[in-house]
């Protein structure tokens, strides 16, 4: 549970954070030197634990399965209790007012009679009066019963036998979760079959699969409430909606967004996420490649890339037509009339134009595949650190404890650097996202978020690095290394500075890089830096 | 397979008792099989099918009456919830607003309804459902009328 917490801090950066961050908000951490840099993290190292403990408020709640079956149990007495009514009855009012609470209770006491005819829940006097012993003809298969041995009714009196209740309650949760509104089996009649008598009527199986529809029902009807997305979680999301961040941590350690369940992709929206992974998929990028350096062949339309040699070309088999390249006539009749297509014709301009729109697919491509590796990398780049993060917990932390005669719980600073590697691998890969749909003819912002992408790339090469390598040493050494301290204090410096550019970086593009807008503001900022240094 | 078949017996002894109880609707057993049944049905007056006969056919699903039967025309009609090749109906009951407290003998009202009151919003005629929807009822009713003289009608002579 530890790490999860830890990586819920990480991400929940908005929340809490203003009072250690004021100072040094729009810092480019680069124009310090970097004793500086060290020197300001390490100063104080209880600052950062101080300021992680900050930021574990969460705007959101992980619900396990127990949970959600206990709340909405909770909800459930709630509204039979303060109504009166029947468990049944409370959970098809609850169902039917989105397992809202409060709006069960107002829509009740503003008109309960409305209420009870829209959900089916008539207190009219059943329409059959069955006095006890009479033989009744069941609605469905007509046969005859002795009441109350074979017949069941809802609080309609509509008779059917338990028989075809069985098969018709069977029939419907089978059908899927419209069992949930089940009405009774008279086309005429809108009485609800609640729980109660579904349970009191048919198989186990059944009643735990129409269980586990109502579970379902509570959180896919409720607003603030989610599944996890990852596949095999089956703990649900409680969001607190217009809290700051929509990034979420389920206790799978799977982080997603709240709005658009997509994998967590702050700092960019969710617009471009979805635009930017509809584009990955498209087969449209893989056309402008055809495009680009192919061209169809004049008979069978098969594309043809053309990769050596001279302008006769010859199609694959089985169509084998000859062709120029260029003018993509026929070889033969091209051969008899002149011997090369070089003679200008007026078709010459529209080829023109094919050639030059040709250009644009391959520039936009090149532009596209520049941006797309990136993100790919950092993208495999973060799940290879979570499972050497992983590894780490798992294997080395036992085994660097050993070796170097720490207890473990000193070793925390590995972790957290891992942790802080995860992170910023995902919050850069999505920088490469936002950088693709950044307009090329903003210049300034384009410069200024790449010195900010770059500088916080360079940190995180450096960290990554240092985590990867250098801990080697130290696994592997025979005895307690005598710099081991250093290196604590180095990672842990790392960890923190890389932490600082990524946090620049996210404000400045959830900002929309508007601190370009304000004259001067380079300047402006590295006066800043020597304040805030001095004041630490 | 029994219940289903002991629920069509009893409305099979239902449908020989109360022979004459609605005039506008005849059921009838197949010989061989009480799971295939057809009807002739009387188009409504005051609509483009009056004085036709239309023949229907059933085949009733082994889960009968929980599942409901499959019901198509045999007999060619225009109207926009039956399809014109095949005779499949649209209709809600015969699909999710399916109830097994239903019988032939209702389904088969049912679908008189339905042709008194057509649906054009759902065609399965897409012409006949144009017609309908740019309200233009004096065509609708003219080919449907000409198809239950073609179809549903005895033959003069």
């Amino acid at each position: 549970m530890g790490s999860e917490d830890d990586v819920g801090n990480l991400i929940d950066v908005d929340s809490g954070d203003d009072d250690y961050d004021d100072g040094n908000s729009d810092i480019p951490m680069s124009s310090m030197n970097s004793d500086e840099e060290y020197d300001f993290i390490t100063k104080d190292p209880a600052d950062i634990d101080l300021l992680t403990s900050q930021r574990t408020q969460k705007d959101y709640t992980i619900l396990k399965d127990e949970d959600i079956r206990r709340r909405q149990e909770d909800d459930i007495k709630k509204v039979a209790s303060v109504l009166s009514v029947s468990r049944g009855a409370a959970i098809i009012l609850l169902r039917r007012y989105n397992w809202r609470v409060s709006t069960v209770h107002e829509e009740w006491f503003a008109d309960e009679e409305k209420v009870r005819n829209a959900v089916g829940l008539q207190e009219n006097p059943p329409i059959l009066q069955i006095s006890p012993d009479e033989d009744v003809s069941c609605g469905i298969c007509f046969e005859s019963y002795s009441f109350p041995a074979g017949i069941r009714a809802a609080a309609c009196g509509h008779p059917f036998c338990r028989t075809c209740w069985r098969g018709y309650i069977c029939t419907a949760v089978n059908d899927g979760p419209g069992c949930l509104m089940l009405k009774c089996p008279d086309p005429s009649c809108n009485a609800a079959i609640g729980k109660d008598m579904i349970e009191d009527l048919v198989a186990p199986e059944y009643k735990e699969k129409y269980c586990r529809y109502l579970v379902r029902s509570y959180i896919e009807d409720s607003r603030n409430i989610k599944w996890c997305p990852a596949p095999e979680c089956e703990c649900a999301v409680e969001f607190v909606v217009g809290s700051g961040s929509s990034d979420v941590i389920c206790s799978c350690s799977y982080g997603f967004c709240w709005k658009c369940s997509e994998e967590a992709h702050r700092p960019v929206d969710c617009d471009m996420v979805a635009e930017w992974i509809l584009k990955n998929n498209a087969e449209s990028e893989n056309t402008n490649w055809i495009l680009s350096y192919t061209k169809p062949c004049p008979k069978c339309k098969r594309p043809i890339e053309k990769n050596n040699g001279c302008m006769h070309m010859t199609c694959r088999t089985p169509c084998g037509f000859e062709f120029c390249w260029l003018c993509l006539g026929s070889w033969f009749e091209h051969g008899r009339r002149t011997g090369t297509c070089n003679d200008f014709r007026t078709e010459e301009e529209r080829k023109f134009d094919e050639s030059e729109r040709r250009e644009m697919a391959r520039k936009s491509l090149v532009r596209y595949t520049h941006y797309y590796e990136r993100w790919a990398a950092n993208q495999s780049s973060r799940e290879k650190a979570r499972r050497d993060l992983h590894h780490m917990q798992a294997v080395q932390l036992v085994k660097l404890s050993e070796i170097q005669c720490q207890p473990e719980t000193q070793l925390k600073f590995i972790s957290d650097a891992w942790l802080q590697i995860v992170e910023c691998r995902r919050v850069l890969k999505w920088t490469y996202a936002y950088g693709y749909y950044l307009p090329e003819n903003e210049d300034t912002k384009r410069r200024f978020f790449e010195y900010l992408q770059g500088q916080a790339e360079t940190g995180l090469e450096r960290l990554h690095m240092c985590v990867e390598k250098e801990l080697n040493t130290y696994l592997e050494a025979a005895e307690p290394s005598n710099d081991f301290n250093d290196f604590r204090a180095k990672l842990t410096c790392l960890t923190g500075v890389t932490r600082n550019y990524f946090d620049n970086l996210v404000r400045a593009i959830e900002n929309d890089l508007a601190d370009v807008d304000s004259v001067g503001a380079c300047s402006e900022t590295s006066s800043k830096i020597a304040d805030g240094s001095s004041n630490q | 397979m029994q219940a289903s078949r002991a629920r069509l017996f009893k409305e099979y002894k239902e449908v020989q008792r109360e022979k004459s109880a609605d005039p506008d609707i005849q059921l009838v057993c197949d010989d061989s099989n009480i799971f295939k049944w057809t009807a002739l049905i009387k188009g409504p007056s005051e609509t483009p099918f009056e004085g036709g006969v239309f023949q229907l056919a059933f085949s009733v699903p082994e889960q009968y009456p929980l599942q409901p039967p499959q019901v198509r025309f045999l007999t060619k009609i225009f109207h926009p919830n039956v399809h014109f090749k095949t005779g499949e109906i649209c209709l809600d009951i015969l699909k999710n607003a399916w109830s097994p407290a239903w019988t032939l003998q209702s389904v088969c009202r049912a679908i008189i309804a339905l042709m008194a009151h057509p649906e054009p919003d759902s065609p399965l005629n897409c012409d006949s459902g144009n017609l309908l929807r740019s309200g233009d009822i004096r065509g609708y009713q003219s080919m449907a009328r000409m198809y239950t003289r073609l179809a549903a009608m005895p033959k003069k002579g």
